[in-house]
């Protein structure tokens, strides 16, 4: 039973179909199912990486982005490779119609109704009861939830209880799963107004266009050729800033009243003019919401504050004078649950076979939701199929940071994905996800045959490759005039190719050039991709080998399992703050305890004594 | 389970301290103090008698208790000041062995300190190095760094480094945009002076580790340079064989001294040349090899010899009764003391430097492993700077210099660089 068909519940739903589950999908609103509330675009920093994950683990999110895109770009081009992130801005009424289309193809059944509890009998769950006061029965249910927990949206001084703007929002969860142990906390985030495309003077924006040679977000996308509609970019300036920072009190976050905590990476228009008043001037991106519509995504102006002066100030933009609203930003207020009550697994420490992902987990962003769903959409298979769950590591893909970080960190504000949160980074890249993440694949038959056997072999040739790559000299006389061409240091004996390649200037097509045995070997039956894959297996693999030492090193905690009874209070020696946090969290390995806050490396040498592990202080080596 | 030990040093002395930890300390020490008035509940400090087994009253002793957790162990602790004859204390020990307790190891005090969060590691190697230093320099840097001397230099430079790598992530993690103009220009100028004070740890480093762990000193030269009579008159004691025969000393002969407070471990050596003795020949070898390990080797009267990379003076000796032909670094005479303070000045000059810095002061060799770790990092990092290689990389090597950093303070996580990020830049669209 998976609850909620946004971008969490679909993939939970349609995975556990696939993989031969009897599954049944609840919303409110049949005709919402695979919304995107907030912004036209899939993908970007990080987010485009955990698209790819989600692909390869038989994911629907970026083949469905795929087939809505109206501009593909790849973002940090300009920067390391391990960054670069696809992004897709999309057809937000193609994409909600194309997963419809999709659920319905799938044979996956959907229900239209209100769960407002749960059935939980012996801390397991056995079934939901909707508002109708009916039951539907199951050994495993996924919730979904999005913002729609008591949702309260507030615009100025105005407050509607509401899910999404104009859509009711869900009442009675909270409160049952409250009186189940499991504890709640309230966040906000928001979203900005949306204008009418002909009330834009387009000329004064400057236009953005994706990239040259489109590469789409899914494995199973073949031969993809996108549109390419332009985004256009406009300026606040000082009247702007004004105008926002006299009417500060109109706002819901700066008028006193409490609120739930919002995004820092996100920040509402009154909070950049604000808190970084120096800046005289903050970029708004004007984006399509579908093809040529007329309803335009003021991105950069996520706002709460009151209508008429979220109109007043955006007009003192240069292009907007004119500007007319088809409706106002707004700021939403919703329940989550602490997710350190989860397991690794996504599935509820407290109640077997209740499994969050999304939202209700305190993240933001659609593929940050599509990730926790294909896992807790395996994970609820495997429970209800007896088989092992699917855990990812830090080190295997974004989405283990996810899950990890969610279940061991404190929640301040919505989370986000950031690449500077994975300390594997380096290794997790775009365009490895299918080498990382292929083995699991195959081992909860997650994909379709025919992508299986096109990324086996997309990652054989890329493995000989590298292989040919350090095995195979090049010769002086071949290579050292481009080499001074590059104003690289020339060679005196026959070198390894990999060791030229690790250079930084060097790139795969100078070895191409450089040797016609090479040429072969190179074009023959190579895409791009593959090359450039290859060489950036041979461009970081001096830190990447590192990595993986440290990786081998702390697999040690990892491995090593904390009873789940194990009685935190009958260790004198632990401060009370460490304890608490212990007892709290309840970390699964002495590795997920190492990486709680604030825990120091003498508290994990106390547990360790106690766990009866030879006494041991971690050193760098 | 109670642990008990004499925590000053053994032999006759005026005050010796007897420490007993544990549960049960103060139950323990009931049983051999007169009218105990120590509680489980108060820590107290009184002047107490201490009886025998049949009652007998044997010492007058200040007797502190305190209450764990509040107390160095972090469980109840009793420490008993009596006086200072190594039969009271025994007897002592044997009481308080007798009630229950059982003798501590080497540094268990501490290492249970340790365990229940009173110490940091940092903390604890300092508690080390304040037991173990040789100098009241080495006690004073242990002090130091005990109230978070090292800790708070560390951080400083820790908090240079995280605010580097906030501005890369910020371009690399969160702005869509192109670099910004004098990102890596500035980067570099910071990871040069960070580069510059983590050189400085280290200098300080191999400058105060010899108030702690002392310096050795050679004295090297041919037969008959007079290197015993130097020692002699440098330890103030006749202990080195002095004749006129070449080849009398045949061993390495060491002694501790003291120059202004810096200990010094001086060591006699044989006089080096050919010769067919055996025993003279090893005598010679052995010279070699004290020399190679030295920190720094005394050269009598042969300006010929020299060492690389050991620290040396070359020193002209009977200056009473010739005067050298070559340039010496100084001139005395071992023998009438002429030149003695000014050697004894250029001895502590050449070991420790002239402008030795007192501010930061790094305790153990574990520590200053970490900070060499780091700044290999932290030149790395400035490779690829320099190199144009990629952010990422250069991320990737500011990080593990700061997580060298870390096994010597707290734990820098990722939320600590993302706040950074939020605080410095206007983020999001």
């Amino acid at each position: 039973m998976v609850v909620g068909g946004g971008h969490a519940g679909i993939e939970a739903a349609l995975i556990a179909h696939k993989r031969g589950v009897k599954t049944l999908l609840v919303s409110m609103d049949k005709k919402s199912v695979g919304r995107t509330s907030c912004n036209p675009a899939v993908g970007g920093l990080a987010k485009g990486q955990m698209v790819k994950e989600v692909d390869v683990l038989g994911g629907i999110m970026g083949f469905f982005a795929d087939l809505s895109t109206l501009q593909s770009k790849t973002l940090n081009k300009s920067k390391g490779r391990s960054v670069w992130s696809p992004r897709s801005q999309i057809d937000k009424k193609l994409y909600e119609k194309i997963a419809q289309k999709y659920i319905k193809e799938q044979g996956l059944d959907v229900l239209e109704g209100e769960v407002v509890s749960l059935n939980i009998k012996k801390d397991s769950i056995c079934g939901v009861f909707l508002k109708d006061g009916s039951e539907v029965v199951c050994s495993a249910a996924v919730l979904t939830c999005g913002t729609f927990l008591n949702g309260l949206i507030h615009i100025g001084s105005e407050q509607i209880n509401a899910g999404r703007y104009g859509e009711k929002r869900a009442e009675g969860v909270t409160e049952n799963l409250n009186s189940l142990g499991l504890k709640n906390g309230r966040l906000k985030t928001g979203t900005p107004p949306r204008i009418k495309r002909s009330s834009v003077n387009w000329k004064k924006g400057e236009a953005g266009y994706g990239d040259e040679k489109p590469s789409p977000l899914s494995y199973r996308t073949n031969n993809f050729s996108p549109k390419d509609e332009p985004c256009f970019s406009f300026r606040t300036n000082k009247n702007t800033h004004n105008i926002i920072l006299d009417n500060l009190s109109s706002s819901a976050m700066y008028s006193g009243e409490k609120m739930a905590t919002g995004p820092r990476y996100c920040p509402s228009i009154e909070d950049k003019v604000y808190k970084f008043n120096q800046n005289p001037s903050h970029v708004l991106q004007l984006e399509p919401e579908w093809t040529m519509s007329e309803q335009i995504y003021v991105n950069g102006f996520s706002t709460s504050l009151e209508e008429k002066i979220q109109l007043k100030s955006l007009k003192t933009v240069s292009g907007l004078e004119d500007v007319e609203f088809i409706r106002p930003g707004y700021a939403i207020e919703y329940d989550f649950f602490y997710p350190s009550q989860l397991k690794n697994t996504l599935e509820c420490k407290a109640i077997s076979g209740l499994f969050m992902a999304g939202q209700i987990n305190g993240t933001s962003g659609y593929e940050e939701a599509s990730s926790q769903g294909i896992i807790a959409g395996i994970n609820a298979s495997c429970f209800i199929l007896d088989e092992n769950p699917l855990i990812l590591k830090r080190d295997d893909a974004y989405i283990g940071v996810l899950i990890d970080d969610l279940i061991l960190k404190d929640t301040n504000e919505p989370y986000r994905m950031f690449t500077s949160r994975a300390e594997y980074r380096l290794q997790l890249r775009s365009s490895n996800a299918d080498q990382r993440l292929l083995k699991k694949t195959k081992e909860y038959n997650l994909l379709d045959e025919k992508t299986v056997e096109k990324l086996s072999e997309k990652i054989e040739k890329t493995t000989n490759l590298v292989k040919y790559l350090e095995n195979n000299n090049i010769y002086p006389e071949k290579i050292n005039s481009r080499l001074e061409e590059l104003d690289e240091k020339i060679i005196k004996e026959p070198t390894r190719m990999s060791n030229i390649l690790k250079r930084p200037k060097v790139s795969i097509s100078d070895m191409k050039i450089a040797n016609e045995e090479n040429k072969n070997v190179l074009t023959d039956h190579m895409e791009e991709e593959i090359l450039f894959e290859a060489e950036t297996i041979i461009k970081y693999s001096g830190y990447i080998n590192r990595q993986k030492d440290e990786i081998d090193k702390i697999k040690v905690y990892e491995d090593m399992i904390i009873p789940e009874k194990f009685d935190y209070n009958n260790i004198k020696s632990l401060s009370n703050e460490s304890r608490e946090k212990f007892i709290n969290i309840k970390p699964q390995t002495v590795g997920q305890a190492q990486r709680i806050n604030g825990i120091r490396p003498s508290d994990i040498s106390i547990l360790l004594v106690y766990l009866k592990r030879p006494f041991h202080v971690k050193q760098i080596k | 389970m109670t642990i008990v030990a004499c925590s000053t040093p053994p032999g006759v002395s005026g005050i010796a301290v007897v420490r007993i930890s544990g549960k049960g300390a103060i139950k323990n020490i009931s049983t051999f103090v007169k009218d105990s008035p120590f509680d489980e509940k108060t820590p107290l400090s009184r002047v107490c008698f201490l009886v025998d087994r049949d009652g007998e009253v044997f010492d007058e002793a200040v007797i502190t208790s305190y209450v764990g957790p509040n107390s160095y162990t972090g469980e109840n602790l009793v420490e008993i000041s009596c006086h200072g004859n190594p039969k009271i204390i025994s007897r002592i020990i044997d009481l308080s062995v007798d009630a229950g307790s059982r003798l501590a190891e080497a540094g268990e005090f501490t290492k249970t300190a340790f365990l229940n969060g009173k110490l940091d590691l940092s903390e604890a190697e300092s508690v080390a190095s304040i037991i173990h230093s040789l100098s009241l320099t080495g006690v004073k840097a242990g002090v130091k760094n005990l109230k978070g001397g090292l800790s708070k230099e560390i951080h400083s430079i820790k908090s240079s480094l995280i605010s580097i790598v906030a501005n890369l992530e910020f371009n690399l993690d969160i702005s869509e945009e192109d670099l910004q103009p004098n990102l890596l220009k500035q980067s570099g100028e910071t990871i040069l002076r960070v580069s510059k004070k983590l050189n400085d740890c280290i200098r300080c480093f191999e400058e105060t580790k010899m108030f702690q762990s002392g310096a050795s000193v050679v004295i090297l030269g041919p037969p008959n340079a007079g290197k015993s009579t130097l020692f002699n008159r440098l330890v103030n004691k006749n202990q080195s064989i002095v004749t006129s025969v070449e080849g009398t000393t045949r061993d390495v002969i060491e002694k501790n001294i003291n120059i202004s407070g810096l200990p010094i471990l001086l060591k006699d050596t044989a006089g080096i040349r050919d010769s067919g003795d055996d025993v003279e020949k090893i005598g010679v070898e052995r010279s070699f090899v004290e020399a190679k390990d030295a920190d720094l080797v005394v050269i009598l009267n042969d300006k010929g010899l020299s060492f690389g990379d050991t620290k040396h003076i070359h020193v002209f000796n009977k200056s009473d009764i010739k005067t050298p032909d070559e340039k010496y670094d100084i001139s005395i005479s071992a023998k009438t003391g002429d030149g003695i303070k000014k050697l004894k000045e250029t001895v502590y000059n050449s070991l420790i430097g002239s402008k030795i810095q007192t501010d930061t002061l790094i305790i153990s060799k574990r520590q200053c492993n970490a900070i060499k770790g780091a700044l290999k990092h932290i030149k790395e990092a400035r490779m690829l700077l320099l190199a144009g290689d990629s952010i990422e990389l250069l991320i990737e090597d500011i990080n593990k210099s700061i997580s060298y950093l870390d096994s010597i303070t707290e734990k820098t996580t990722k939320d600590d660089v993302l706040d950074v990020v939020f605080s410095s830049f206007c983020v999001g669209k």
